[in-house]
């Protein structure tokens, strides 16, 4: 009895978590949005997997950008297309500049009241080591937070769960090489049943893996076909220079 | 699949699943636990009481769920000493798979616990915060869960079941293997429960020669600025105190080897 009463404790505790984060990120801790550099996006473009291309998605993520005061730092979507006839493939982790980038929730103050910054770092995130692969990095549900500083809904949060982002690449940032669609032809499909778009989870939690970047493929590319594999067509956006 | 687990966590956390479910290990009909997180620590800061002491740990909170017909080994790795080798944590706990209380495969092997090749480590195993449970089938309060100030206050934590308390002792480097002797990492092989001297704390960060020290990692992935499950920080000292002012209480990891 004693251990179902625990339980019950932890499982009610565990379902406010979520409304505890989500207010302390309008803690003083967030960092002015003018050093954001890094964010997911609080909104789809909302037509599945059709984003106009690479081009439609980095505008989308300096719509965003803009409108909480972090314009005009040339926004990249961490998105890859891939290798058509007399069109080269083109790599997400080419994309975004060179980083350390820093999310709007930058610094928490640690046990000795510290304010650590936790930076997102090219090689960490993508894990180029075996090292950086087993130690992991800042790309975590807490840090990987929209431009409002909202986290995004995930396992165990509110439904609908929105934790599947679109990236097109493999584990280590690139294009696929193979004929399979991943990327919903280029970022320029939304069609119903085929087609697919390789997708990571913001809150490292699915599919078996931690993959923040290329846990699944879902199938189908249409806004309904997002939604019924726990997204709905969020990507990440990487500010190139900080200014 | 994905349903089942999502639905499954919506009762759990809305406390609505039927209390039988959750009074017994692992789901009914489900695969018998074969890891879990200690659901206390054993209170005298980083001496275990080598590691026969920590394997009793486990078997003993093993037996109370009545688990205790598999031999269960502490994840812990000791360093050599002269006349004596390194224990690797990775060679102690059999082969996998190993499943948690609630018959969710952590592992399927010693690879894909420890990311042995590149694309296992970047994939990751599947210890997560609501994976990693303990034998009772809770989760291990970790960063920003309850948000309690004194959490790194072990007068306070002690009597406080919900504080921060995510760091696992490990004394492991991130391939599971022991640290070569000379810095300690294991509080002096789980026997210690001395702090360093009055300045030369190590404030979260590895040890030093004379540096009563522990190497540790999250269940919850989420510390030290890398989440990683068996190697992120050290801590600062080998007391109970000094282990909890980095938010750890002197848990670890337990697998049953058959």
């Amino acid at each position: 009895m004693k251990n179902i009463c625990l339980w019950i404790l932890i499982g009610s505790l565990g379902g406010t978590s979520t409304a505890l984060a989500q207010d302390a990120s309008k803690l003083p801790d967030r960092i002015p949005s003018s050093l954001m550099t890094f964010f997911v996006t609080s909104e789809p473009i909302g037509d599945g997997g059709n984003l106009g291309g690479l081009a439609g998605a980095d505008a989308h993520c300096e719509k965003l950008a803009a409108a909480v005061g972090a314009g005009g730092k040339m926004w990249r979507a961490y998105l890859s297309t891939q290798a058509r006839p007399g069109q080269p493939a083109v790599n997400a982790r080419d994309r975004i500049g060179k980083g350390p980038w820093y999310s709007a929730k930058e610094r928490v103050p640690d046990y000795l009241n510290r304010r650590l910054s936790r930076p997102m770092v090219m090689s960490e995130i993508h894990g180029d080591t075996l090292d950086e692969a087993r130690r992991g990095s800042n790309m975590q549900k807490e840090f990987a937070l929209t431009e409002k500083g909202e986290i995004v809904n995930g396992i165990d949060d509110p439904l609908p769960t929105r934790h599947d982002i679109l990236t097109g690449s493999q584990l280590d940032g690139r294009a696929f090489t193979d004929a399979a669609d991943h990327t919903c032809n280029n970022w320029t499909s939304n069609s119903a049943g085929s087609g697919s778009a390789q997708v990571g989870h913001s809150d490292r939690i699915g599919n078996g893996n931690q993959s923040w970047n290329s846990s699944h493929g879902t199938t189908g590319c249409s806004q309904r076909d997002l939604v019924a594999w726990g997204g709905v067509g969020l990507f990440y956006c990487f500010a190139v220079n900080e200014r | 699949m994905k349903t089942a687990l999502v639905l499954f966590a919506a009762l759990a956390l809305s406390g609505l699943a039927p209390p039988g479910a959750l009074a017994q290990y692992g789901l009914p009909g489900g695969t018998p636990m074969t890891f879990f997180v200690t659901s206390e620590p054993i209170g005298n800061g980083g001496n275990l009481g080598g590691l026969a002491g920590a394997d009793a740990h486990c078997q003993k909170l093993a037996q109370v769920v009545g688990a205790g017909n598999r031999t269960w080994r502490a994840y812990l790795s000791t360093q050599a000493r002269p006349g004596q080798p390194a224990v690797n944590a990775r060679d102690r706990i059999g082969r996998g798979p190993w499943y948690n209380f609630e018959g969710v495969m952590i592992a399927r092997d010693l690879a894909h616990l420890h990311g042995d090749t590149l694309e296992l480590a970047r994939l990751g195993n599947n210890l997560t915060k609501r994976t990693g449970l303990t034998e009772k089938g809770q989760i291990v309060p970790g960063l920003n869960d309850y948000q309690v100030p004194r959490d790194s206050d072990w007068e306070y934590t002690k009597t406080t079941p919900y504080t921060n308390r995510h760091e696992m002792l490990t004394g492991s480097q991130l391939d599971g293997r022991a640290y070569p002797p000379g810095t300690d990492y294991t509080c002096s092989n789980w026997t210690s429960n001395a702090d360093p001297a009055p300045g030369q704390a190590q404030l979260g960060q590895e040890g030093g020669p004379n540096r009563p020290n522990a190497q540790i990692g999250f269940p919850d992935r989420n510390g030290g600025g890398n989440g990683s499950w068996n190697s992120s920080h050290g801590t600062t000292g080998c007391s109970q105190t000094a282990l909890n002012r980095t938010h750890g209480v002197g848990m670890f990891y337990c697998f049953a080897t058959n």
